[in-house]
């Protein structure tokens, strides 16, 4: 055992910025320069977008007041989000995502893991306070333009707000690691905060969310509230207090983040939707239960549907964490419904999404069929034949969310959807919610080389955002019949409207699901197609063929 | 208590569960130092659990664990100890030689010297100690980790499957490391399937489904009875 404990912290910096050295000489200029070109023009495009969307005009007295009076509660949404995240985050051993040899061999050796670990924390909350401060300070300038008072303070208050939000999270996840938090405990702690955030936004006789006391910062130049300091005082501490004690940070929770968080970004970039989906689950800790719910179930079955006998197995070992995940999913579905009943018709695509997030955990047999091709093909059974069979279960388990969803929305008080139109639009919700997360799970990641790519990169683009917006745009549409019944046509009722609806809504899922049990022969009959056209144009011409 | 009477490892109703799976019923075990062990059992029976625990990188549901007197994770607990696991963990823009340099140097060490040099000529590595491991096939990365757990230096040795993946002089080397270490005073858990190992150490231990069915002395048939290896 060396003498001196622990070794000096200078060796892990001296040994880390050699390696940083080494690396960085590895980047050529011309690589970095791309990639700052890359960012800059993403930077103008979405600035532009959003000052277009925004505009410049002046707002009306009553314009200005709306902003002081329920702008603190909505950036305090924002603010109550990123605590949430945070504290989860450190629940599971982040933010940092230190790398796997690092916790082998530098955090398992007899140093001071608080001095190994600030640095690279230090790093991270760095590049958060820089990013969040322009984003802050972009928002500052976007809103100056429409309020009479000084521009420079709209974006120094602005980004100190947005900073604010982001050190919050940042901080919240730091302390939450160091101390480790229980996940229980984190998701108690932010879930009442998110929930009385939008309590706060919803109703004005809730009392006042904490976190709205963020967002007092960014109104400040109209209506300056000492109150907003607090917020700036609890990230520091949350900071502050965390970096002191993110020695305590688990080391179990540590490499199995480390080795998740790289593959995940990579999933991420190639848009790879379902090892996303099994990556974070296994990041969450997320996974099966050993045990099913209902232990008879373990007994063996009859064999004359074993795929409906199999979905129910997988159902069934659901862990609570999924089935909670479910359950907020079907409240936000119904709230979001009785918002665009309400005449905000935006929250459609709330609804949607949120039902589609929660089919994509209903057909989890299906995507596991979809994850392992060869074991899939074995099966004496026609591919698209197999997939819809695994839809039975999926279907049943989203009519129950849709149930839920459909009881938040009809429940009586502001906004409350006409149980008819909810008894008409409830079956295609749930059908459509399946057939969407399907449909993505199907397609799969974009392949790496695409032949439309090379043809003409305009079609392969406008193809890979088809691919991504047209799974969860089938469970939006799903919610037609709410938005035709919310303004009947003159001469026919709400419920006829939504039948209506339900008609055009049915075409699309017959034709979905057509696709789900064809696509494997559509793209078989392709694949074909092309190599016939590949070995035609690349066979030499016969010596007749050369004679004519 | 002396030095030499404080147990090189003690472990006290230490158990482990993965929500409703139990990794670990509750265990207790003491290990002397300067001691050779073998652990022994079926795939899944706690072998590999046991040592991540002591080693600092699993976190134990219960119980207590002391390294030679010190509580796991302390700074003395980890100076202690040596882990050697069977998923070699490496840099992927480091050379063997710079893998030596630096874990030796967060060891308090002082790099590259002649006992690595020696390690690495024993496991066939020397020819290669310019290289990335990265680019290394299964077994020439698990010398690697071989090195790296031997360069520095420890008083209790965790070593998992340590034979997998290596070729027959590989395993030689191995066996003969492992004496030296042991000759040298430091204690050995070696987590493993091979009979023939099991009756160079002093004493073996058999889970299953994490309890201990066994604890004494082995030999080569005892181990196919207890775990049908």
């Amino acid at each position: 055992m060396p003498d001196a404990l622990p070794v000096p912290a200078s060796v892990i910096e001296d040994l880390r910025r050699a390696r940083r050295k080494q690396r960085v000489a590895e980047i050529h200029w011309i690589d970095a320069l791309y990639q700052v070109y890359l960012v800059g023009i993403v930077v103008v495009v979405v600035l532009a977008v959003i000052s277009g969307a925004i505009g410049d005009g002046k707002l009306d007295h009553a314009g200005i007041e709306r902003v002081r009076l329920d702008g603190p509660a909505w950036i305090g949404m924002a603010a109550a989000l990123a605590l949430f995240i945070g504290l989860r985050s450190g629940s599971r051993g982040g933010p940092l995502a230190v790398e796997a040899a690092d916790v082998r061999h530098v955090l398992m050796a007899p140093v001071d893991r608080a001095a190994a670990l600030r640095g690279p924390a230090l790093r991270q909350l760095r590049f958060a306070a820089f990013a969040s401060g322009c984003t802050g300070a972009a928002a500052g300038l976007f809103a100056s333009k429409r309020f009479a008072e000084n521009g420079l303070a709209w974006v120094a208050c602005c980004a100190l707000c947005a900073m604010t939000i982001a050190a919050i999270g940042y901080g919240a996840a730091l302390f939450a690691s160091s101390r480790r938090l229980p996940r229980w405990l984190a998701t108690l702690v932010g879930g009442v905060l998110v929930i009385w955030a939008v309590a706060d936004l919803a109703a004005t006789s809730a009392p006042m969310a904490p976190s709205s006391t963020v967002g007092m910062i960014a109104v400040w130049p109209l209506d300056f509230r000492p109150l907003g300091i607090a917020p700036v005082v609890l990230a520091i501490v949350l900071i502050v207090t965390g970096l002191f004690g993110i020695a305590g940070l688990s080391l179990e929770a540590a490499e199995r983040r480390t080795a998740l968080v790289g593959q995940l970004r990579f999933a991420v970039t190639l848009q790879d939707l379902r090892t996303v989906l099994v990556l974070r689950r296994q990041l969450a800790a997320d996974l099966p239960r050993n045990r099913p719910w209902i232990p008879a179930l373990r007994k063996p079955g009859r064999a004359r549907m074993p795929s409906w006998q199999r979905g129910w197995r997988g159902v069934l070992r659901w862990p609570v964490p999924r089935l909670v995940r479910l359950v907020a999913l079907a409240v936000i579905a119904g709230f979001s419904l009785r918002a665009v009943w309400g005449g905000t018709t935006p929250m459609l695509v709330a609804a949607g999404l949120a039902l589609w997030v929660a089919a994509l955990d209903a057909i989890e047999p299906l995507a596991q069929e979809t994850d392992h091709p060869g074991r899939r093909d074995s099966y004496p059974v026609v591919e698209g034949d197999l997939m819809v069979r695994h839809l039975g279960v999926p279907v049943v388990v989203m009519l129950v969310v849709t149930a839920g969803a459909a009881a938040v929305a009809v429940s009586g008080g502001h906004n409350s959807v006409d149980p008819q139109v909810m008894g008409i639009a409830f079956v295609p919700l749930a059908v459509a919610a399946v057939l969407g997360a399907a449909t993505s799970v199907l397609m799969g990641a974009p392949k790496a080389v695409d032949e439309l790519l090379i043809a003409s990169p305009e079609i392969a683009g406008t193809r890979t955002v088809l691919r991504t917006v047209f799974p969860p745009l089938v469970a939006c549409l799903a919610t037609l019949p709410v938005l035709m019944a919310r303004n009947p046509p003159k001469g026919s009722t709400a419920s006829q409207a939504a039948s209506t609806g339900v008609i055009v809504v049915t075409v699309v899922l017959v034709l979905c699901a057509g696709w789900i049990r064809f696509a494997a022969d559509i793209r078989t009959w392709w694949d074909e197609a092309q190599q016939a056209a590949g070995m035609q144009s690349s066979r030499r011409p016969t010596a007749e063929e050369d004679d004519e | 208590m002396s030095d030499e009477d404080i147990p090189a490892l003690e472990v006290s109703d230490l158990t482990k569960d993965y929500g409703d799976l139990i990794a670990l019923h509750p265990l207790d075990l003491t290990i002397d130092a300067g001691s050779s062990v073998a652990l022994i059992g079926h795939n899944g029976s706690g072998k590999s659990t046991l040592l991540r625990i002591v080693a600092g990188l699993l976190e134990p549901s219960d119980g207590e664990i002391e390294i030679a007197g010190w509580p796991i994770g302390s700074l003395e607990a980890r100076a202690t100890t040596s882990f050697l696991p069977d998923d070699p963990v490496l840099y992927d823009d480091l050379s063997v030689r710079e893998h030596v340099e630096y874990v030796s140097r967060l060891h308090g060490g002082s790099g590259w010297d002649d006992y690595a040099e020696s390690v690495v000529t024993k496991l066939g590595l020397i020819d290669r100690v310019d290289d990335l491991p990265s680019r290394f096939s299964r077994g020439l990365r698990q010398k690697t980790s071989i090195v790296l757990g031997l360069v520095r230096p420890f008083s209790l040795l965790l070593v998992d499957e340590p034979f997998v993946g290596l070729d027959a002089s590989g395993r030689t080397a191995m066996m003969e490391l492992l004496d030296e270490v042991h000759s040298d005073g430091a204690s050995i858990v070696v987590a493993t399937h091979e009979p023939s190992f099991v009756e160079r150490v002093e004493r073996s231990i058999a889970l299953r489904d994490g309890e201990v069915i066994f604890d004494g002395r082995a030999s080569a048939a005892d181990v196919l009875s207890l775990v049908g290896a």
